[in-house]
């Protein structure tokens, strides 16, 4: 069991409040991904629940009790740190036992389960062997397999893929996922990429200065962005945003269109441009062209390959239907 | 010229320097320990001048063996070093955590607890002899005099009176008698050296990891097992390097005990070097490579023991 509940929570630093009031609700076996800007609040957010740091006001709940003043090692939470938080001087063996060590559990019972969270993790054959010895993928392992023996109600990742190299990210962001599916375990994982929150999430909470922007499935958030922060943050490439008069004959203060909406033309269209870089990603065809008379340089994603290149004149038709609308505020329309 | 030997011909005035550095004194040492020297002898003045002709062969290193003073020299030595060893290793482990808090006039109080390292050591030792440790003058003396009389008083206390006149009068300890003067030399050796630990350690200690001891809170871990499975095996590396320094440095101490005792039953080996060396240069020669000797002993436990924390 893990349900989460977040209360009215605040917290300032000294005279900053970097959290105003906020309620989020998690729910058992959820994969909840906080992803927003550096400094919007996401690791602060994650440490309150896990104890670590203190609520300025607010509650928070597990499984529908107060935890609020609970020491962090009482919540049943098991948290892996971006920097893995191994301990230096001990083998992989007694990284993973340490949490049963205090526990004051059995030898024998520990040892039963280092080998079989080793076992799963693929670390058997490193058990013996110091944190220095092995490679950042593996101690990142270790440091799972560390929360894992602890049979938490609830795992907490702060950004854990930050420090690993683009091939071994997206290795790792399978297994947690395969590990998430397997243990049905409440899981809330902290990132700054968005392709980590929409390829991962069960539900995703898009943070802006301490503020929830939005809560909802990755797919919400593709298709109804609830304003032009949460339109901008959410798919990649970044959606094409415009205001101005161009807006204004679609009927809005602020529009946007998706690169992946945009149809192009060389001979006629709705807008008109150049050309200024191309990249052939062999899947797809990312342009990026100037001078539309939206204001910023517009991308258009292409599947496939398109043979155009720097300088072609070209012209942008956006599928009318894709294009999201906000008003003054920047809220949705 | 090759390209190898540029470099070494470049190393070797260097090279040349140290051999020579460490090499003539260690070769003048061995040649007037196996020879007659002394600096004033009037019924055998050709001793006055080193020369082969005086040759001792191992007479100069029987002459020690044989002195009364030598065993408890080398004793002493490894008394006193050791103590210091383990005393300041301890306190400055605990000041050194207790101080890496942050509170009010951190700065004030780190500045004053390193302050007595800057002493100099005669002037450490006099001020503990004669201000803190005379057992009539001193602190302790005070001290003594001063609980001495308020247990006085208790005895004329109606009904509890007749038990406090089964207590003694507690006598002050004179730390200038001969046992208890290399417990005053500790003393005031620690009090001196553990800032230079607490200094050592509190540098370490601000690297510590701190998302590694937010991971033990979270797996359970109270203040004292943080401590025992993360601060003391961080700090391990530095208690090596204290330990190492503190040893070469102590088995050298001279003021401390020309000042408390004259050497008076608390010689160590560099005070009976220094005693020979008023008048028999052989046997203070001789001596002297028994503490060379000492001093490699005590090297070589030393690697065999803090070496590998070090390679780690």
């Amino acid at each position: 069991m893990g349900r989460i509940v977040l209360n009215n929570v605040t917290k300032s630093f000294g005279e900053t409040q970097v959290i105003p009031p906020l309620d989020l609700t998690i729910e058992d076996g959820e994969f909840a991904v906080f992803v927003g800007p550096s400094g919007c609040g996401k690791s602060t957010l994650l440490r309150m629940i896990a104890g670590l740091e203190e609520l300025t006001s607010g509650q928070i709940e597990i499984d529908g009790e107060d935890v609020t003043q609970v020491p962090p090692s009482k919540r049943g939470l098991a948290m892996v740190f971006q920097s893995y938080a191994l301990y230096p001087h001990m083998t992989v063996r007694k990284n993973i036992a340490f949490p049963l060590r205090m526990e004051g559990m059995d030898q024998s019972e520990i040892d039963k389960k280092v080998e079989a969270a080793a076992k799963s993790l693929n670390l058997t054959d490193y058990l013996d062997r110091k944190p220095a010895a092995l490679s950042g993928g593996q101690r990142q392992r270790v440091a799972i397999g560390r929360a894992i023996v602890r049979n938490p109600s609830a795992f907490l990742f702060d950004e854990p893929l930050s420090n690993l190299d683009a091939a071994l990210r997206v290795g790792m962001r399978l297994e947690i996922s395969e590990m998430h599916e397997s243990m049905k375990t409440t899981m809330i994982y902290v990132t700054h990429d968005q392709v980590e929150a929409m390829t991962m999430a069960d539900k995703i909470v898009v943070l802006q200065a301490g503020v929830i922007e939005q809560v909802g499935t990755p797919l919400e958030l593709y298709h109804t962005p609830r304003n032009v922060f949460v339109a901008g943050f959410i798919g990649s490439p970044k959606m094409n945003i415009f205001s101005g008069s161009e807006a204004k004959k679609l009927g809005a203060y602020t529009a946007g269109i998706r690169p992946e909406h945009i149809d192009i033309d060389l001979s006629g269209g709705t807008w008109k441009g150049t050309v200024g870089v191309a990249e052939h990603l062999g899947s797809d065809t990312f342009v990026h062209v100037h001078d539309t008379g939206l204001g910023d340089l517009v991308t258009v994603r292409i599947a496939g390959d398109v043979a155009v290149k720097h300088g072609d004149t070209i012209y942008l038709t956006p599928q009318m239907d894709k294009i999201h609308k906000f008003d003054e505020q920047g809220l949705r329309v | 010229m090759t390209n190898r030997s540029l470099p070494r011909l470049l190393q070797a005035p260097a090279v040349l320097l140290l051999l020579v550095w460490m090499l003539v004194p260690l070769s003048i040492t061995l040649y007037f320990s196996f020879i007659r020297y002394v600096l004033n002898s009037l019924r055998r003045p050709e001793w006055t001048k080193p020369a082969l002709s005086n040759w001792r062969g191992f007479g100069n290193y029987e002459f020690v063996l044989n002195n009364k003073d030598f065993i408890l020299a080398i004793q002493n030595s490894l008394l006193i070093v050791c103590s210091i060893l383990i005393l300041t290793v301890i306190f400055g482990v605990l000041i050194a955590v207790l101080i890496n808090k942050i509170f009010m006039g951190r700065g004030i109080v780190r500045v004053l607890l390193i302050s007595p390292f800057f002493v100099m050591p005669a002037v450490n030792a006099v001020l503990w002899i004669n201000m803190i440790l005379d057992p009539v003058l001193g602190l302790q003396g005070l001290a003594v005099a001063g609980i001495n009389e308020v247990i006085d008083g208790l005895r004329t206390l109606p009904v509890l009176g007749g038990f406090f006149s089964m207590w003694p009068e507690i006598e002050p300890i004179s730390f200038r008698a001969t046992q208890t003067s290399a417990y005053a030399v500790i003393t005031m050796v620690t009090w001196q050296w553990t800032p230079f630990a607490v200094l050592i350690f509190m540098t370490s200690l601000q690297s510590e990891d701190q998302q590694q001891k937010e991971a033990a809170v979270l797996d359970g871990a109270g203040a004292w097992s943080q401590f025992r499975f993360l601060t003391l095996p961080h700090l391990a590396r530095p208690i090596a390097i204290v330990v190492m320094i503190q040893a070469i440095f102590h088995l050298s101490l001279y003021a401390e005990i020309e000042i408390v005792s004259r050497g008076n039953g608390n010689k160590n080996l560099p005070y009976l070097i220094g005693e020979f060396a008023n008048n028999n240069i052989g046997a203070a020669s001789a001596t002297g490579i028994f503490a060379v000797i000492l001093a490699n002993i005590v090297a070589i436990f030393l690697l065999r023991m803090i070496g590998k924390t070090l390679m780690d």
